[in-house]
């Protein structure tokens, strides 16, 4: 087992770094006190993979992505994607928050994926906009709703109208900050399958954050573990289980369990 | 859900319709009773007849519509300008401490202690006229759509950020929708006060030539001891308070901010 592991690791480094962190460090100060966040964050993000970042509420993973994400400032360190130094959001790394009300309401669900594409000029027409549009729609199942508000959509259509947004711009990497995280489990698992199909059939590579465990096992190619003692990432878990997965199935306890042994779940042992 | 917000305002209607009513038949009571002299408390019949005759004349439309003229003028400038205002001061810290300041300072001020000053300014012509209701407008304007812009989830400025919009489209197409329910308070707030803001100065002012507003209309009655006829004014006033609230300003609402699900 142990030299499997090691195999496979050494399969991971063979794959392009898309996003390469060295030394982030991310620091709030409260009048006395300098609260590390992060702190000297090393991290290669492959290009293709579900990276997870898992960890206890509290622990950066939130500020982390935001990092990558471009949208707050860094005390030290550098991120780079694709040799270029992050500085500011970009459509080619699109964030989806936990938050259902990311789409903007005065829009329908089709208006909220075309504004975007008209910003960015994506299609030549708003007929060609309105086309992209309807595609990811589809590809997030969201076909017969595009006249809707979100206001009219439930909690899980409009995390589905948020990533239709989102993959309809191309970006190459996808930033999810739990986005799931708010929806019930049965919803949470149709999502986790939908994301998964999507992941196939774009190729995007995905950060994605959460504190579940098991989403994070049933996800991702790699599960990134933070601590809230750290400042940092513990430990990067290779997660090369065979997809379609399944809870339960076999080597999914051994993942989970080695997980499980690095969350500090019992501190006082 | 629709079906409920139907028969809701169906219900509303209902409801004022009868409490207009009552109150018109206690009033004709009250005039019929001879309690007060015709001459201070007049029946329905005479006011409805010297709205009448000033419709006739042509008189009450006349002023209405100079009126009307006057207090859109004033209230798209100040709408305008407060959009404007916010906007710089929404991305300016300098500027929004500079406005947030003159707001403090010009919002508690009436527009009515101000009208000595702007005669010596501007004289007592219809820009004198304008002047007060935009000052009047434009501070409860510009408090309530600066309140909106800070009271915006910062999600959709980031999404807005992450998608590439620069700075006006931030403005243009999330800060101002999003801020919708503050600018329509805005907006509402701002036409009451345009409306105490035009009559005042119209009374003060008197009349240009034949033209001198409602204001000036209900104040000349005054002159001839003509009851009737400034109640007949003081009903256009009313009528047209009601017709902009519930049909200007509730449909608006109803097609944009009720219809997304944001109030």
């Amino acid at each position: 087992m142990g030299n499997d592991l090691k195999q496979q690791e050494e399969n991971l480094i063979d794959r392009t770094v898309i996003i390469c962190l060295k030394s982030v460090s991310k620091y709030y100060r409260r009048s006395q006190e300098t609260l590390r966040v992060l702190d000297h964050i090393d991290l290669d993000i492959y290009q293709g993979e579900i990276l997870a970042l898992l960890g206890p509420s509290g622990c950066g993973k939130t500020t982390l992505l935001r990092q990558i994400a471009g949208f707050d400032h860094r005390e030290s360190g550098s991120l780079l994607m694709d040799g270029h130094e992050v500085v500011q959001p970009e459509v080619k790394r699109i964030m989806i928050f936990q938050d259902f009300n990311q789409l903007f309401p005065w829009k329908t669900v089709i208006q909220n994926v075309v504004y975007p594409l008209q910003v960015n000029r994506v299609g030549e027409s708003d007929t060609a906009n309105r086309e992209i549009a309807l595609e990811y729609l589809k590809l997030v199942e969201l076909t017969g709703f595009e006249d809707s508000y979100p206001h009219q959509l439930s909690g899980g259509m409009k995390q589905k109208a948020a990533m239709a947004r989102a993959l309809a711009l191309k970006p190459k990497v996808l930033l999810m900050d739990e986005p799931f995280g708010s929806l019930d489990a049965l919803t949470r698992i149709a999502l986790q399958n939908l994301l998964l199909k999507v992941w196939q059939e774009t190729g995007v590579t995905i950060i994605f954050v959460t504190h579940d465990i098991q989403e994070a096992v049933i996800l991702s190619d790699r599960i990134a573990v933070m601590g809230r003692e750290t400042a940092g990432i513990k430990k990067v878990i290779p997660n090369l289980l065979d997809r379609p997965r399944v809870v339960g199935e076999a080597g999914y306890s051994e993942i989970y369990g080695h997980v499980y042994s690095l969350m500090d779940i019992n501190p006082t042992k | 859900m629709k079906m409920t917000n139907k028969t809701s305002s169906y219900q509303k209607i209902k409801t004022r319709l009868f409490w207009v009513i009552v109150i018109l038949v206690l009033w004709e009571i009250v005039a019929q009773s001879g309690i007060f002299p015709a001459a201070i408390f007049p029946s329905l019949l005479v006011i409805a007849r010297a709205l009448e005759n000033s419709i006739v004349s042509g008189e009450i439309l006349l002023q209405t519509a100079f009126s009307l003229a006057l207090i859109l003028q004033g209230f798209l400038i100040s709408l305008l300008a407060a959009i404007l205002v916010s906007s710089l001061a929404a991305g300016n810290k300098m500027f929004n401490g500079l406005v947030d300041t003159l707001a403090a300072i010009a919002h508690p001020l009436p527009g009515i202690a101000l009208l000595p000053l702007i005669i010596v300014w501007f004289g007592t012509g219809t820009t004198s006229i304008l002047v007060i209701i935009v000052h009047s407008v434009i501070w409860p304007m510009i408090l309530n759509i600066m309140t909106g812009f800070k009271a915006i989830s910062p999600i959709y400025k980031e999404a807005g950020l992450n998608f590439g919009l620069n700075r006006f489209q931030i403005i243009k197409d999330i800060l101002i929708p999003a801020s919708l329910p503050y600018v329509l308070s805005g907006i509402r707030i701002g036409w009451a006060r345009a409306w105490r803001a035009l009559i005042s100065a119209e009374m003060i002012f008197g009349a240009v030539g034949l033209k001198g507003g409602l204001g000036w209309y209900i104040f000349k009655q005054r002159v001839f001891m003509d009851t009737p006829g400034m109640f007949a004014g003081i009903f256009v006033i009313v009528l047209i308070g009601i017709i902009v609230e519930d049909y200007v300003f509730a449909a608006f609402e109803e097609r944009t901010v009720k219809k997304w699900g944001m109030i």
